[in-house]
């Protein structure tokens, strides 16, 4: 095998997440001779993408090394083998097949079969990151699938649309444009008034309206649910449904205006972006973690030399000088030394850096044995068959009011996240330890005591994971260590991807390329398929 | 290509994934240089710089749409990513007849394939560089013909039977690797067998129709992506349909703008 050290490098960049992979692409097509480097022997970090066997190794490691990653407390539950779980009552099309053979219980499908996100997030069709996605040509490699509805648990009120069984009896759709307003029989008729107003006012162009500005600012510094309220007389049962669209993962109380607004607004206008009847999607084979393998990949042809399972011992930062325009001292994982210009890297792949402060979150992964087949409506004419929703269960359904809510995104096959006749529910909630994860726990078996006997867990994970929570307000920023060793903050909890990132990454670009790049030309790069039909 | 255009009613077309494997500096790049675009460089550098290339073959009954994707250097430290693999239809893992150590690294990437990519993936192993052997350069010599090794063997007295490739000999032949190993381990593992020169362009068409040859037609779709096992449509609820086209945003909202 050839050597790290044979030559000095421009930028050398620790960890593989989608904001490092990103970075190293942009570089590797300015000129820059990048080193890429993973501690881990899997693309991705704390948003990859693992495979049953993959994953069960992970928590071995997270647990076996705590403060290596953001992540703490993994643990995984195999549910297969507990056969009081089976179901109770067989439909007439499956009770034919059960007389024949013993065992028609749902069952895992080869590890391999799986494709499970550490980090499950969506981008919004008018995201930055699709516009870099498309300027670099790297989306051709990507296949992305339609996020679809949002509902809201409400356990209390039973869906009077739903005709079906399933797991919408006990799920209210969140209305997303004023046509979904009108078709709602789940709202009467005078909230349907004030949600109109409230719509209407957050979708009208902002231009020329300045002397509104001034008191829209005020307004908004106020809690959401007092501004829904107190502007829009907006009842208290439209105010979760409304929260929900700004995936606020805080209480409604602890959720500021200035914070959802805008993001419900996002919400809004982003539906019909990419074609009729949603507003996100979500890349196939766990999301995140193939779009950064992709631009590795791209990164690498441009370039950029690629080490898994390469991790960073020490860092000596001189100062450069007439001899030396590569300060930084690398030592690697595995004894090699390589110097540098620039290191940038998180603070989990740069040892002793002091480790920022971070929000802690309850996430889990589950395999189901249902397709949820309700919660994947068309609702659009022409609009594809969505493959991912997302379900907000506010903290009083799941009798606890004073917790912030629990999100649940649910993957059908068409991610090509599991098998056939399955989903993945991804759970998160911004509360870690046992108390999250009872929440977690609670949220999942409502929804598959809603879905009906035939949907059960079939395995499940659940972690602690460390990172950094959008409500804050604060635009994600690269520290600087020294003038030439930066940190990337801590990684996006987000259920959405975070357009700042794309700032703060194209900063960082501008940063290490000076002026011998223009500026604008960013992410902007010809095509480098060969094709030969001409 | 002159090659498609040859054919005159339109056949059905479907494109295929292809994976390029080997240890550095065995020729992956350069069979697909010869295989699209006829051509060689000397000293190439170590990669090809682009995401992928097309090539189409044109069988009697179909043409198949080469979609080959190249390491880009991501084999060298053990950094190839699974979305490299994914979906994948035909693999080629390519050794350098005169270097025994790439054909045990070609085994291991056979058995990474075993592993990583989907079941029914159709995988040649192809020994390159045939043109620095004595069976090399000679366009006769084209096909996997075991019957070549033991000729050349023959023929050349400096060679000691099935101990050749310990030897440099005297008439330049720097075969290393005989083709009966490979041949026999190709065979064991269910693999097509060539060996090529992508200098000269022996073999490299034919390997390519092989696999075009060796790809199932259930697992033939048309379009981009296709072929994954997950994908197989079953039924009216099919992803395969509901794919979004990331490219329609270019064109129709332009860059008007994020609302947030």
């Amino acid at each position: 095998m050839e050597s790290l050290s044979e030559h000095p490098w421009d930028v050398i960049i620790a960890g593989t997440g989608l904001d490092q992979s990103l970075l190293a692409l942009a570089l590797s097509r300015s000129g820059k001779k990048v080193l890429h480097l993973d501690q881990n022997s899997y693309y991705g970090g704390s948003e990859a993408a693992f495979s049953l066997d993959e994953a069960s190794e992970w928590m071995n490691s997270v647990n076996q090394h705590p403060g290596r990653t953001p992540f703490e407390d993994a643990k995984i539950i195999t549910h297969q083998d507990s056969s009081e779980s089976a179901p109770s009552k067989a439909d007439s099309n499956t009770s034919e097949r059960t007389q024949g053979t013993p065992d028609v219980r749902p069952k895992l499908a080869a590890s391999r079969a799986y494709t499970l996100s550490l980090s499950p997030y969506f981008l919004y069709t008018r995201s930055e990151l699709i516009s870099i996605l498309i300027s670099s040509k790297v989306y051709r490699q990507l296949e992305f699938m339609a996020v679809g509805s949002w509902w809201i648990h409400s356990p209390e009120h039973p869906n009077a649309d739903s005709l079906e069984l399933g797991a919408t009896r006990l799920f209210h759709r969140v209305p997303g444009n004023r046509e979904d307003v009108f078709a709602d029989s789940n709202i009467s008729m005078k909230s349907k008034r004030t949600l109109m107003r409230f719509l209407r006012h957050i979708s009208k162009p902002q231009d020329g309206e300045e002397q509104d500005e001034a008191e829209e600012n005020k307004d908004l510094s106020m809690p959401f649910a007092d501004y829904l309220s107190s502007n829009f007389s907006v009842p208290q049962d439209l105010q979760n449904p409304l929260l929900s669209l700004s995936l606020s993962q805080l209480p409604q109380r602890d959720t500021s205006a200035s914070y959802a607004v805008p993001r419900i607004k996002r919400h809004l206008a982003s539906i019909g972006a990419l074609g009729p009847g949603f507003g996100a999607v979500v890349s196939k084979y766990g999301g995140g973690s193939e779009i950064l393998q992709v631009g590795c990949r791209a990164s690498a042809v441009g370039g950029a030399v690629y080490a898994l399972d390469t991790g960073i011992q020490s860092i000596t930062d001189g100062e450069v000088s007439a001899e030396s325009e590569h300060p930084v001292e690398v030592c690697l994982s595995d004894g090699e030394t390589v110097r540098t210009r620039v290191l940038i890297g998180s603070a989990w792949d740069l040892p002793s850096l002091e480790q920022p402060p971070c929000t802690k979150v309850a996430r889990s992964i589950t395999v189901a044995s249902s397709t949820f087949t309700s919660l994947f409506p068309v609702t659009a004419e022409g609009a594809p068959v969505p493959a991912s929703t997302v379900l907000m269960f506010p903290g009083e359904t799941l009798g606890s009011p004073q917790s912030p809510p629990v999100y649940l995104q649910v993957h059908s096959s068409d991610t090509g996240d599991c098998p056939r006749q399955q989903s993945i529910i991804y759970g998160s909630v911004a509360l870690s330890g046992p108390e999250g994860h009872t929440l977690l726990e609670r949220a999942v078996d409502r929804l598959l005591q809603a879905e009906g006997p035939q949907a059960i867990a079939l395995w499940s994970m659940r972690y602690n994971q460390l990172g950094r929570l959008s409500n804050s307000g604060t635009p994600p920023t690269i520290q600087t260590h020294s003038p030439h060793v930066f940190r990337f903050p801590p990684p996006s909890l987000d259920l959405a991807f975070e357009d700042q990132t794309v700032d703060m990454i194209k900063q960082a670009w501008v940063n290490i390329v000076g002026d011998e790049v223009a500026h604008d030309e960013f992410m902007i790069f010809e095509d480098r398929e060969g094709t030969s039909d001409d | 290509m002159s090659e498609s255009a040859s054919a005159n009613a339109p056949k059905p077309s479907s494109s295929v994934k292809l994976v390029l494997l080997g240890e550095a500096a065995v020729g992956k790049s350069s069979l697909v240089l010869r295989f699209v675009n006829n051509d060689f460089q000397e000293n190439k550098e170590p990669t090809i710089g682009a995401a992928f290339l097309t090539q189409k073959c044109t069988l009697p009954t179909r043409t198949i749409k080469f979609e080959i994707w190249d390491t880009a250097g991501q084999e060298r430290f053990a950094s190839l990513a699974p979305m490299y693999y994914r979906n994948a239809q035909a693999a080629l893992v390519v050794y350098d007849v005169t270097k025994p150590s790439s054909l045990t690294k070609a085994k291991h990437w056979v058995a990474e394939l075993q592993r990583q990519a989907s079941p029914g993936i159709v995988i040649a192993l192809v020994g390159n560089k045939l043109d620095l052997t004595n069976d090399g350069g000679d366009a006769t010599g084209a096909s996997s013909a075991p019957q070549a090794e033991s000729e050349s063997a023959g023929q050349d007295e400096a060679e000691a039977g099935e101990e050749a490739e310990e030897q440099l000999p005297a008439s330049g032949d720097a075969r290393k690797v005989s083709t009966r190993e490979a041949s026999t381990y190709a065979e064991e593992e269910g693999l097509l067998f060539f060996e090529t020169s992508a200098k000269i362009g022996t073999n490299v068409v034919e390997v390519f129709t092989a696999i075009a040859n060796a790809i199932p037609e259930s697992s033939l779709k048309t379009g981009r992506g296709a072929g994954g096992a997950g994908q197989t449509a079953l039924g009216s609820r099919s992803g395969e349909d509901s794919r979004v086209n990331l490219g329609d945003r270019g064109a129709a909202t332009a860059k008007e703008g994020c609302a947030c």
